[in-house]
């Protein structure tokens, strides 16, 4: 065992990400969800993936370099163009990787 | 069904992979994939463990991805609400992107309660069963790849492709901008604030905006 902490994080994370999928299902024929919240809740994706894609990329040498080093946050903003253009995972990743590795 | 699987294919060999290279267990990489079953949760945790941050942090930083789910729970609890018990827990439990994403795209064509509830837990079974199997490929060979091929970039890009179809229409791109620009700004707060003070400025921008018409 490498990290001291894997079986809480392991167990935390699994209890957190079930209790979050199942309550609305359980609870499904006791209550109704307005439009207005089901709105909210379908920016939940826009809110967070760039939160965790933009800093993962921008910061992928660290904070002291702000104008260099930033090829993968180009080829990021690339893919983005890339993804929105044919829906494709496949396509989107493939694509990506190959102008990193044509890049660096 | 069959679409889902190259959605599923990169993603799980790349969890795989990085699993490999954190040096996890065959047993902690099982429990991961098999209790936490989320892919972009797990590769996140697994990414923050090798960098020594809190279990804590961890945690609530993989909920908070995960909870975009609550959208997808919410949407199918119309669909579930006639099931058993062990319906609606075995459908909880195989929620994902893909599974919901497949079925969204043909429950149009399904005509019963019970057709729907049978389509989608088949999807989920399904996208369980090919997650599994590309996560142990991608466990077993992740090492044989050159560290040139920057693998580890697979996972923004999968993250993109995740996000891409739940931007409905110019709004839900603003929000996206404001989340990106706040994250570059909160980058230095510790504990992986970050992700937390960016998700939820973008989250009340977003809702204020959806309440303005245009």
């Amino acid at each position: 065992m490498k990290y001291e902490g894997i079986w809480f994080v392991i167990l935390g994370l699994a209890l957190g990400t079930f209790v979050i999928r199942s309550t609305f299902i359980y609870l499904s024929s006791r209550i109704k969800i307005s439009e207005r919240f089901k709105e909210i809740f379908s920016l939940i994706p826009a809110a967070i993936f760039p939160a965790l894609v933009v800093p993962m990329t921008f910061y992928h040498k660290g904070t002291n370099e702000i104008f260099f080093y930033k090829e993968r946050f180009i080829v990021l903003i690339i893919a983005t163009i890339v993804c929105y253009k044919y829906k494709s995972v496949f396509i989107t990743i493939i694509s990506g990787l190959i102008i990193l590795y044509v890049m660096s | 069904m069959m679409p889902n699987v190259p959605a599923v294919l990169p993603f799980g060999l790349i969890m795989g992979a990085v699993g490999s290279t954190a040096e996890l267990s065959g047993v902690e990489l099982g429990a991961l994939n098999i209790l936490v079953f989320a892919g972009a949760s797990q590769l996140v945790a697994v990414d923050l463990l090798m960098r020594d941050v809190p279990s804590t942090v961890i945690v609530i930083t993989g909920v908070v991805i995960n909870l975009r789910m609550i959208l997808y729970s919410v949407s199918l609890s119309e669909v579930l609400k006639g099931s058993s018990l062990p319906v609606k827990t075995l459908g909880s439990y195989l929620l994902t992107d893909q599974a919901y994403a497949v079925y969204t795209a043909n429950s149009n064509q399904l005509n019963s309660r019970d057709e729907k509830v049978a389509f989608y837990i088949g999807a989920g079974l399904c996208m369980s069963f090919f997650w599994q199997f590309f996560v142990l490929i991608g466990f077993i060979f992740g090492n044989f790849l050159p560290s040139s091929l920057n693998l580890d970039f697979a996972v923004p890009l999968s993250f993109i492709a995740l996000a891409m179809p739940t931007l409905k229409n110019k709004k839900y791109y603003y929000v996206a901008l404001v989340s990106s620009i706040c994250s570059i700004l909160f980058y230095e707060l510790p504990y992986n604030l970050g992700l937390l003070v960016s998700g939820a400025i973008a989250m009340i921008f977003g809702s204020f905006l959806l309440r303005s018409k245009k």
